[in-house]
């Protein structure tokens, strides 16, 4: 396990500010953030490349905050991998057992065996120069894996790899987390990374941690409209709320639409609900009091759903199913959000 | 086949200009065509007056050169002070370029201006500091005379006005072949359980060794041509301190133009060989680094 406590560092005018993050044992965590937002320091950080303002690292419960980056068994795979250009596939990836003095024999066997498991036997008497983006890949993680480190942090890893490719490592990397008991701390900005490989996330807001969960409660329950972008809901609704006396629920009310929620929420909120979780239907097909009437303004197919944007009061986006969408083209329609979709930010002010 | 040529290693024809030149306007062709002019006068120019010494020097001069028992020494001494000077510089070279290149240390810009103080030192002024230093100073005159180390008039003497002279090519090369290293590979050694000198001598020093040998060729060019200094304080004795450089002077100074000559090609020759050769055992990395 490894656990962050309070983490601070700072450089420049950019600050990594009070990050306490916890990965469990045989976990995959996913540090989701925008380009800038400090998730590679934070990496640096935790393997010692870095040293920390304040705060602690902590390792299986030993705190490794001041050790030197060798001594904290903790892999590190920077985001265009860095395998070392004067030396061969298989140099590389005997790089850290010749440094640690194993013995040649036992160089040659692991080396060996790494990469089988890893699928680039025959890459080994290669030059790094010419292998693939995907090769250099599996090279760099082999390289540390090798040495079989309790934690091993992966910078983007994907990033540089073509589409089709992207899916293939995750589903590797994945299978190799489950296969070695590897906890692994995964950084990228991509949703679609995270959902193919993590068990749980964070998000990261400018050195500042917004929220840290499983992907399902950061997608349908974030705590700040940040991480509601950054997990792409594209409804944010401004609202006003009032607290039913003697109840643990409130009154929203979204321009003329009114609506009974649980939990107590008073003054300005903002309601999120994410486009695939706002019903749209016909007329008839949605007779309830809480659906309120809207027409479509534009609406794109993006392949798998079609992104329709609705006129209202409140205007809102729905990605709907391309069936969904068709029975849609004729009469007036309606919209319904249900309560328990919604996520709602209580507003400071 | 083509398909796997172009997916697994450069592309035959990536850094040539055949086939994918794109299409250039008649002032961008006059740009290229005055870069190429600039290259072919300045090599012409070059191998002009080159050949014009070969031309000049017979057979019977060239004999003489070989055959002299002082210019044989001469060259000896050329070679053995200017390869001595060039591993004492790259032993400081090293250091002081990785500090440079890789630390905010304290007083840099004095320190790098102090660094680059030799490079537009004239000659003569080297010279003439040194042996007001180990002549006319408490420091040298104890180095000298009670420490026995002696410079002035000394075979020693060369290697350090040659030092004096050529290090600061050596450190400035040096440097920036260590500031174009990528500092994640260090980085990245250091996770991989390195200590700092192993990912030094690991990872950085082998990246850098083209621009070290760089370093080295400039420092070893400019120990082996030079002059000025080493007439003021080493003189130029026969069969003591004389080097190549001086004999070339000394010869068309008594009118003896045409060994003077073949001397100077005889340098030519030799700076030439080394060069040639340095940078051949380079691009094979056969350094044992």
């Amino acid at each position: 396990m490894i656990r962050t406590q309070n983490l601070t560092f700072a450089i420049g005018s950019f600050r990594l500010d009070d990050v306490t993050i916890e990965v469990a044992p045989d976990e995959y965590f996913v540090l989701l953030g925008p380009p800038g937002s400090g998730k590679t320091l934070f990496l640096e950080c935790l393997c010692g490349l870095r040293r920390v303002t304040a705060g602690k690292i902590l390792l299986d419960g030993r705190d490794i905050t001041r050790e030197e980056p060798r001594r904290r068994s903790i892999g590190y795979v920077p985001q265009d991998y860095a395998l070392f250009p004067h030396l061969t596939v298989r140099d590389n990836i005997a790089f850290g057992l010749r440094a640690s003095n194993t013995p040649r024999t036992s160089i040659d066997t692991k080396v060996r065996e790494i990469a089988e498991m890893l699928g680039i036997t025959h890459l080994l008497t290669r030059s790094t120069s010419g292998l693939s983006g995907g090769e250099k890949q599996r090279a760099a993680l082999a390289r540390v894996l090798v040495l079989q480190p309790r934690v091993l942090l992966l910078d983007e890893p994907v990033c540089a790899l073509d589409e089709a490719t992207r899916q293939n490592v995750c589903s590797m990397l994945r299978r190799l987390q489950k296969d070695l008991h590897l906890t692994v701390m995964h950084v990228s900005h991509s949703l679609e990374e995270a959902f193919s490989v993590a068990d749980r996330a964070a998000v990261l807001n400018y050195g500042r941690l917004e929220q840290t969960g499983s992907l399902g409660v950061l997608l349908r329950k974030p705590t700040s409209e940040f991480v509601a972008r950054f997990m792409r809901c594209e409804n944010i609704l401004e609202a006003r709320a009032s607290g039913i006396p003697d109840e643990d629920a409130s009154l929203l009310f979204i321009e003329s639409l009114q609506l009974r929620v649980r939990g107590r929420y008073e003054g300005a909120v903002k309601v999120v609900i994410r486009p695939e979780d706002v019903i749209v239907g016909s007329a008839h097909e949605l007779p309830h009091p809480t659906a309120f009437p809207v027409r479509v303004s534009t609406s794109r197919d993006f392949g798998g759903f079609i992104r329709v944007q609705l006129a209202g009061p409140p205007d809102l986006v729905a990605h709907l199913p391309r069936t969904a969408f068709a029975s849609l083209s004729q009469g007036p329609i309606r919209a319904r959000l249900l309560p328990e979709s919604l996520a709602i930010l209580q507003m400071t002010s | 086949m083509p398909a796997q040529s172009s997916k697994f290693g450069p592309h035959p024809h990536r850094d040539t200009n055949h086939g994918n030149a794109p299409n250039r306007a008649l002032g961008d062709r006059l740009f290229v065509a005055a870069c190429g002019a600039a290259v072919v006068l300045f090599v012409a120019f070059i191998v002009t007056l080159i050949v014009a010494d070969a031309l000049y020097v017979d057979a019977r001069a060239v004999a003489e050169v070989l055959r002299s028992r002082h210019i044989r020494h001469a060259l000896w001494m050329s070679v053995w002070t200017s390869c001595t000077t060039t591993a004492l510089a790259l032993l400081f070279a090293v250091p002081i370029g990785y500090v440079l290149s890789r630390y905010r240390v304290f007083g840099r810009t004095f320190v790098d201006a102090v660094i680059d103080l030799p490079i537009v030192f004239p000659p003569l002024v080297a010279g003439l500091t040194l042996l007001v230093f180990f002549s006319q100073t408490s420091p040298g005159r104890w180095i000298q005379e009670d420490l026995g180390v002696e410079f002035i008039f000394q075979p020693k003497g060369i290697v350090l006005c040659q030092f004096l002279v050529a290090a600061s090519y050596a450190i400035r090369s040096v440097r920036t072949a260590f500031d174009d290293v990528d500092r994640r590979f260090e980085n990245v050694a250091l996770t991989l359980g390195c200590t700092q000198w192993q990912s030094f001598r690991r990872v950085t020093l082998p990246l850098a060794i083209n621009g070290i040998i760089a370093g080295g060729i400039l420092t070893w060019a400019r120990a082996f041509g030079l002059f000025g200094p080493l007439m003021i304080f080493v003189g130029s004795f026969r069969g003591r301190t004389e080097v190549l450089s001086t004999t070339v002077f000394l010869e068309q100074s008594v009118g003896n133009l045409e060994v003077a000559l073949a001397g100077a090609l005889l340098m030519i020759a030799v700076a030439l060989a080394a060069i040639v050769a340095i940078r051949l055992v380079g691009r094979r990395g056969q350094l044992g680094l």
